[in-house]
């Protein structure tokens, strides 16, 4: 893509962001929002491909009705107590609007079906910014509001979320979706502590980040789209082989990998709370999750030579992709789970 | 409920149900979100009429300006869309499926 248009259009995402961030009137967060989609419009439909024009106008749909029901709502709260002020949503019913809004924004179960698909019709990097630049907005507005909205909603949210996330991933082949259903999973576990301990929404987000970061840096090293490509990138770089096979570990919550430090906290705190049901509901979603992760470790390091391959093995030729995001991402999915509390006072 | 807040809410609602139950064509989920929006700038104006805010009468134009750059880029996707997939009609986005 021409630079002086790559450059714009990533800015205005970095904008569109900082705009949302930095408000506390309805109408400035709705801007950012709206600059934020119209930006990745144009990355997401940049080669011009059926499948990338598909998802981006299933992309552009989902987006601009969350975005035009997240205004309703404030103009109906705005009506009937004259504030547009973000702290202070009195109204239940503009407030269960804003979240399920919200929720469709980021890919909540059960507004979620829209997530495989487009997620589907990128490529790596714009998926990645799509997974995790996209997320920053709209869940700094559900943190913003999170006292307002009915709780059993919010837990209702969450255990969905990480059901669907988990159910959903078992029966899928393309590595793209896998991702997408990891990122319902792990939104799920974001909303499920929000009532109770913002923070730990921060640190699962933050981690979160630096895991798919990871994980989408890798397989854009070794252009592998599906499990069968997954399964011959021993070829291509066997140091990329260990440290994804871990990777994805984290993201499905081994100790002691960084991915157990959200879910331990969100365990504990959920306890701390007297929810030992919700708690457990949410241990067994999370293996269904882990069952998928498993199984791309298992093709990855558990089916090399002598067995013969999955697919055709690739040329190793030098890759012109800069290792430092992915060295830096890879070392943070890995390692930093004994600094957790240095970690949690970063994010209290 | 005063009557200027229930008309703009059904005609909110009302266009919400056609974007979400459109089933033909893309132009029409199209229309349909430009409903939405114009139900909201309408919202929008007789807010600052009613509660009687002058600093915030600005507000329908710059709602108008965000929505007008989302509906062309709504627009410039369709003709994408027809581009690559030959028409507009939705049974044809079935490329991505499962």
């Amino acid at each position: 893509m021409n630079p002086y248009v790559l450059t714009v259009l990533l800015s205005s995402l970095g904008l569109g962001t900082t705009l949302t961030f930095a408000s506390s009137h309805w109408l400035l967060a709705w801007m950012g929002l709206e600059i934020n989609t119209l930006a990745i419009v144009p990355l997401m439909a940049q080669h011009h491909h059926p499948r990338a024009v598909e998802a981006t106008t299933k992309y552009f749909l989902t987006q601009a009705t969350a975005a035009a029901m997240i205004l309703f709502a404030s103009t109906t709260n705005a009506w009937i107590t004259g504030e547009w002020d973000m702290n202070n949503m009195s109204n239940p019913i503009a407030s269960t609007m804003i979240i399920t809004a919200l929720a469709l924004k980021i890919g909540l179960a059960p507004m979620h079906f829209w997530m495989p698909e487009v997620l589907q019709g990128l490529d790596l990097l714009t998926g990645l910014i799509l997974s995790t630049w996209q997320k920053l907005a709209p869940l700094a507005l559900i943190v913003q509001t999170a006292q307002a909205i009915d709780p059993m909603l919010l837990t209702a949210l969450g255990l969905t979320s990480t059901l669907v996330g988990g159910w959903g991933g078992l029966n899928q082949t393309q590595l793209r979706k896998i991702l997408a259903y990891s990122s319902i999973a792990h939104m799920g576990w974001m909303l499920i502590v929000l009532q109770y301990a913002p923070q730990l929404t921060l640190l699962a987000l933050l981690t979160y980040i630096f895991m798919t970061s990871a994980a989408f840096l890798t397989l854009k090293v070794s252009s592998a789209t599906k499990v069968n490509t997954l399964a011959v990138v021993w070829s291509k770089s066997p140091v990329l082989t260990a440290t994804t096979a871990l990777v994805l570990l984290s993201l499905g919550g081994l100790p002691p990998l960084t991915g157990f430090m959200p879910k331990w906290l969100i365990l504990q705190e959920l306890a701390k709370q007297s929810l030992p049901l919700t708690a457990t509901v949410m241990a067994l979603a999370a293996l269904l999750s882990l069952y998928f992760y498993l199984r791309l470790c298992y093709a990855m390091t558990l089916t090399i030579s002598p067995n013969t391959t999955a697919a055709t093995t690739p040329w190793r030729a030098q890759t012109t992709q800069a290792s430092l995001p992915l060295a830096l991402f890879t070392t943070m999915a890995l390692g930093l789970l004994p600094v957790s509390p240095a970690i949690v006072m970063l994010v209290t | 409920m005063t009557p200027v807040h229930f008309s703009f809410s059904s005609a909110f609602i009302l266009g919400l149900m056609g974007l979400a139950f459109h089933r033909t064509h893309l132009l029409s989920a199209l229309l349909c979100l430009e409903g939405i929006i114009l139900s909201l700038f309408i919202a929008l104006a007789l807010w600052a009429l009613q509660f009687e805010s002058t600093s915030f009468s600005t507000a329908p134009i710059l709602l108008l300006a965000f929505s007008a750059c989302e509906a062309s880029a709504g627009l410039a996707l369709l003709v994408a869309t027809a581009r690559t997939h030959g028409t507009d009609r939705l049974q044809n986005l079935n490329l991505l499926q499962c």
